[in-house]
């Protein structure tokens, strides 16, 4: 299944052969696309933005696997209490390995740079599809030099000074409200040419804040520049991740497909700068469920670059609503 | 003036704006339906209720139960920005200001344009207003800053909408705001019989759907498919003498689909979808149908939260349940003049923030 990833062959003709395969071996899907007329004899040629998106709720109310066998991994999303918890069977971790480098190795590498991880490590949370990513490329730096950090410890220069005397630069990584505990903490500054990934994840923080003003103290905080503070968008319900590098624009891989689609009609593709509902193919979810139509609310560029603006907020769709881009 | 004689005038007004014979109303339901705002069979409907909710003896129960008196806000300046989501959804809000005596500023909305404003002149014309003034867009009314707000809408929208009430100078940060937010209702039955099922129907197919008091859950004994041939046949009467004047979206199909993926039972009535899940709404023109009693209603109830508006019954109407007085379920379209929106009387709120 490794064509996923070759670029030589267009997208459209990878994404066809994992329809196909959705089509054939995933009954919940295959219901939800006939529903919409489509069939398995009949793709050929079928558009890649023609395929319907599966709500992205189905990964909490079923077991979405088309695969046959046990899944290796489960994923869950975090979540407390009674709150439903998305699943993401994985019946092949070889494929997730291959997401995570070939996303991840495009844009940095181990001969520049060593990992930090301000989350909990893998052991407090195996089913984190995060941090068994992050622990992956722990496991793969092959200085040894990656790790995760002590949560609730602040950082200090003797923190990196390792990385720092052979000449490697700092990448952390962590959760938005992770971050500012740790500028909170009176952390120092990170050491020059460090870099920042967020993984998102306001939403258990303390207080709202907009994503403007996050980065603000994210710079201020750690001492870098805009351009050296990036975002990952990636989720429990999919295997891919995409970066967003020193500013809000996210960039998919080749193997991914973002649309922005209108929570109207989900099934239309919003012009650049129109906001709606963030659409996914992840073709490394072909096991899964490749077609996915997030909750999140998002807006795309000319360039095919998309920004995540939060939540799709579904309050007050029937009530006495004043809408104010209607009426002011 | 006395009371009386104020709340008798203001409800003479309303009377005689709703004669038959009032050529301003009608023109403007003739307006509303041409430019395809509502439709007349809904409109009627509020025409109809309005004539019969609105009446000397129901005034004054409104009076009595607010506390209202002689010239309470008199030299007090009231801005409403009213909703557009139902024909005259904003005609309590235009009534509770004209009771308090205060000057009157509406911002109408662009999706009722016509039918509002004919009430507003008609008030205007009997001098019941101190002063008045309604507009489209908020810069066309008079940049004087309102002592109190009456708004309904999204919590988040809030805060845009007072900064944008401070640009335009009609309203500061801190004046009175009252903000009702609820959006949708939930009726518990425990019958099928015709007159429980009639109700029903108009409780959730009136409107679309759209409305705060329009029924999205149902609690019942029993499963909407062991009943959904009889329900469907009453849906089908209903719509044929009040057809759906808004159809929904293709996410409605979306959603059919998605159900169908998911093995979730569920009706497809193409404007309308009844499916049996246990949540609150987060799509129109969806019914949910729950099987269960107090035990489900009381779960619901909590989890709705500030988003409930009314919980309507037909056995059970005037019991209290977690909080909630149960409402007759006829009563859901064709509340009594005094209801309470979130509930809250918006001239008790008006007197309680200005007196």
């Amino acid at each position: 299944m490794t064509f996923i990833f070759d670029e030589n062959l267009p997208f459209e003709k990878r994404c066809e052969a994992v329809l196909g395969h959705q089509l054939e071996n995933h009954s919940l899907y295959r219901t939800f696309a006939n529903t919409f007329g489509i069939r398995a004899e009949e793709i050929s040629g079928y558009s890649p933005d023609d395929i319907p998106l599966l709500p992205i709720r189905a990964f909490k109310q079923a077991a979405l696997y088309a695969a046959s066998g046990s899944p290796e991994i489960v994923f869950r999303s975090s979540g407390t209490g009674d709150m439903e918890r998305s699943r993401h069977l994985v019946a092949d971790p070889s494929l997730y390995r291959l997401a995570i480098d070939k996303g991840f190795f495009r844009h940095f590498s181990f001969d520049q740079y060593t990992v930090f991880c301000y989350t909990p490590g893998y052991a407090d949370n195996p089913e984190s599809s995060l941090i068994w990513m992050l622990q992956h490329l722990v496991d793969s730096d092959p200085s040894g030099l990656s790790r995760f950090l002590t949560l609730g410890k602040k950082m200090t220069q003797n923190t990196f000074s390792t990385t720092v005397r052979q000449d490697k630069k700092v990448l952390l990584f962590g959760a938005a409200f992770g971050l500012l505990d740790l500028i909170e903490m009176d952390s120092e500054p990170l050491p020059e040419g460090s870099a920042i990934i967020e993984t998102g994840g306001m939403k258990t923080h303390r207080r709202e804040m907009t994503k403007t003003e996050l980065r603000r103290i994210l710079t201020e905080g750690f001492g870098i520049s805009g351009g050296q503070l990036h975002s990952e968008y990636g989720m429990c319900e999919l295997l891919s991740q995409c970066y967003a590098l020193g500013g809000e624009w996210f960039e998919a891989p080749h193997w991914m497909r973002v649309t922005i689609r209108s929570a109207d009609d989900p099934m239309r593709v919003c012009q650049p700068g129109e906001e709606g509902k963030i659409g996914i193919i992840d073709l490394a979810n072909l096991w899964s469920c490749p077609f996915i139509l997030t909750e999140d609310r998002g807006v795309m560029d000319e360039r095919g670059r998309f920004r995540v603006l939060g939540r799709w907020n579904p309050d007050d769709m029937r009530g006495c609503n004043f809408l104010i881009e209607d009426e002011l | 003036m006395t009371l009386h004689h104020h709340t008798a005038s203001v409800c003479a007004a309303v009377e005689s704006w709703l004669q038959p014979d009032n050529d301003q109303l009608r023109e403007a339901i003739r307006k509303t339906v041409d430019g395809g705002y509502f439709s007349e069979a809904d409109i009627r409907h509020q025409i109809r209720h309005l004539k019969h909710s609105v009446t000397p003896k129901n005034i004054g129960i409104w009076a009595e139960k607010s506390g209202l008196k002689p010239g309470s806000l008199a030299g007090k300046r009231v801005l409403c920005l009213h909703a557009g989501n139902l024909p005259l959804v904003g005609f309590q809000d235009v009534l509770a200001v004209a009771l308090t005596g205060a000057a009157y500023s509406g911002k109408i909305s662009r999706k009722d344009p016509w039918l509002l404003p004919s009430l507003i002149h008609a008030l205007q014309e009997k001098g019941l207003f101190d002063e008045s003034h309604y507009a489209l867009t908020p810069e066309d009314l008079p940049a004087k800053p309102a002592d109190a707000v009456l708004f309904s809408g999204a919590e988040e929208s809030v805060e845009i909408i007072r900064k944008k009430l401070k640009e335009h100078r009609l309203a500061g940060i801190q004046t009175p705001f009252l903000r009702r937010t609820a959006g949708f209702s939930i009726a518990w039955i425990n019958d099928n019989s015709r007159d429980t099922m009639e109700s029903l129907t108009e409780a959730v197919f009136r409107y679309g759907g759209n409305g705060c008091r329009s029924v999205a859950v149902v609690v019942a004994p029993f499963r909407f498919t062991d009943h959904i041939c009889g329900f469907t046949d009453y849906v089908e009467s209903f719509w044929l003498a009040n057809p759906q004047h808004q159809k929904p979206p293709p996410s409605l199909f979306h959603r059919y689909a998605y159900n169908r993926a998911m093995g979730i039972s569920q009706s497809w009535l193409h404007d309308f979808l009844i499916e049996d899940t246990m949540q609150l709404p987060d799509h129109k023109f969806v019914l949910h149908w729950v099987e269960g009693g107090e035990k489900e209603l009381r779960q619901l109830i909590e989890q709705s939260g500030p988003r409930l508006q009314s919980v309507y019954g037909t056995a059970h109407a005037g019991d209290t349940i977690t909080g909630r007085t149960i409402e007759p379920l006829s009563s859901a379209q064709a509340p009594p003049v005094w209801w309470k929106p979130d509930g809250t009387d918006p001239v008790r709120w008006l007197l309680e923030q200005l007196s």
